[in-house]
């Protein structure tokens, strides 16, 4: 076994920098953590172009993409488009985070409710402005504090 | 300067566009020859601006001034961004056209991305490598000569420092970006083909650094932010190249852009709004009345190092 830890950070393709930053900064909370290829050295190091945002303890990379990507219709709030994030608020902060995003015009399909056994409550499911499929839910073992992955020996 | 409260503090530098442009050239006796005869300007002066060096002032029919000010030690701006832009009339155009061809001074008609000089596709450049463009506008008077300064164009070594500075430290609105939009990549691939002239500064090709996917070159569109400043605009382009700022500890010199403002308090304002986000500024400066075009002027430079000034001019002086 590899043996890998945890997820280190995301690398979200996206259309436009900016709408993208202003979604996942203004409107979900994320916090602008760095640009490349918006100096003078990285374009002389052909570097990519992309911006970082954190989410928390969680680092997104906004990839702008050299080609318009295939994307799923407009319609459609909910799927699986290579991949979903999914993201966490607390119980208490869910209903205020739907307000949120219809005061800001944000369409996205639920509350959807998951099964008692399980561990999720309700979720919603969205897009970002490049349409990327996302996922805002909550947690009925919000309260469990989960462990990393144990360390692997060293040998 | 005494604390202020977030009421005091002003959100934007309130100038009504550029006053004049501070224009570095080789020979200034050639120079001051081309700008008045080939584009129609007024010499109305020389040495009438502090922190412009020996210079000639000339004016346009808008009350905006060029400043033309020799620097031998200039550096070659011709493949970069940086450019002038000037409102003419189609007659005056057609004019200066005349006389350009006359002078055997080549016309390019590459093109620049920002939607609104989509059709303005006129551009030399004068005796010293200084890219001049020609945007036509309804309201310009001159049926012969340059009517006014449309817009200027700057070029910094960090975008994101650039927007920061303009756009929330002095509050000038965002009139167009370029480099942060797939579409903006796409079409310079048509420009690598050969199937687009774009003006200097607006694309590049990228060397890929990495090996780890592959090392290849990629026709790339080049970081452009353009903000509405009164009447003006003003372009930043990412620099290419390292290139040499003014030492920080300067203040105001030349090249230069300088904006007008309507009176000596808004200088005061302007001055509260860089000391607030601890910018360096000298000034507000009130000139005696042997400066005959400015009365005041607040000297500072934006975060690329380019020369920037707020001013007021002095009643009848434009």
């Amino acid at each position: 076994m590899a043996g890998v830890q945890s997820l280190s950070h995301s690398g979200i393709c996206v259309h436009d920098l900016k709408e993208a930053e202003d979604f996942y900064c203004g409107i979900l909370g994320a916090h602008p953590h760095a640009g490349v290829n918006f100096i003078t050295e990285d374009t002389i190091k052909g570097r990519s172009v992309h911006k970082s945002v954190v989410l928390e303890d969680y680092l997104i990379a906004l990839a702008l993409v050299g080609d318009f990507m295939p994307m799923p219709p407009d319609e459609q709030l909910w799927g699986a488009h290579g991949f979903r994030h999914a993201f966490t608020v607390a119980r208490n902060r869910f209903d205020a985070t739907l307000g949120v995003l219809r005061q800001r015009g944000i369409r996205f399909e639920g509350p959807i409710d998951h099964p008692q056994a399980g561990p999720f409550g309700q979720s919603i499911y969205l897009k970002d402005p490049s349409g990327n499929f996302l996922e805002i839910l909550w947690r009925r073992d919000e309260a469990v504090a989960y462990d990393a992955a144990p360390v692997p020996d060293a040998d | 300067m005494a604390t202020m409260t977030l009421a005091e503090r002003p959100s934007t530098l309130d100038t009504t566009g550029i006053a004049y442009l501070a224009v570095e050239v080789g020979d200034l006796d050639r120079a001051v020859d081309f700008y008045s005869r080939v584009l129609g300007l007024e010499l109305i002066g020389r040495d009438m601006l502090p922190f412009c060096g020996t210079h000639a002032a000339l004016a346009t029919v808008s009350g905006q001034w060029v400043v033309l000010t020799p620097n031998p030690a200039r550096a070659d701006l011709s493949e970069t961004g940086v450019h002038q832009g000037y409102r003419v009339s189609v007659a005056a155009r057609a004019a200066i056209t005349r006389t350009l061809l006359a002078e055997s001074i080549e016309i390019r008609t590459y093109t620049e991305d920002r939607p609104a000089e989509a059709k303005d596709n006129f551009y030399f450049f004068d005796l010293d490598g200084n890219r001049l463009q020609l945007v036509t506008a309804k309201d310009a008077a001159s049926q012969t000569a340059i009517s006014g300064i449309d817009h200027a164009a700057v070029q910094t070594a960090d975008m994101m420092w650039a927007e920061a500075f303009y756009t929330e430290e002095l509050g000038l609105p965002v009139d167009h970006r370029v480099g942060w939009n797939t579409a903006d990549y796409v079409r310079a691939r048509k420009w690598a083909a050969g199937e687009e002239d774009m003006a200097p500064g607006t694309r590049r090709l990228d060397q890929r650094y990495t090996v780890m996917v592959n090392r290849k070159t990629v026709p790339r569109a080049n970081m452009q932010l353009y903000v509405r400043a009164g009447s003006s605009v003003l372009g930043v382009y990412l620099a290419n190249k390292h290139f040499q700022e003014p030492p920080e500890e300067q203040a105001a010199g030349a090249p230069r852009i300088a904006l007008a403002v309507a009176n000596r308090g808004r200088l005061d304002s302007a001055a509260r709004l860089l000391a607030s986000h601890r910018r360096s500024f000298e000034g507000p400066v009130i000139h005696p009345q042997s400066v005959p075009l400015v009365e005041a002027s607040l000297y500072f430079k934006d975060s690329g190092g380019n020369f920037l000034e707020l001013c007021v001019a002095r009643k009848g002086a434009s």
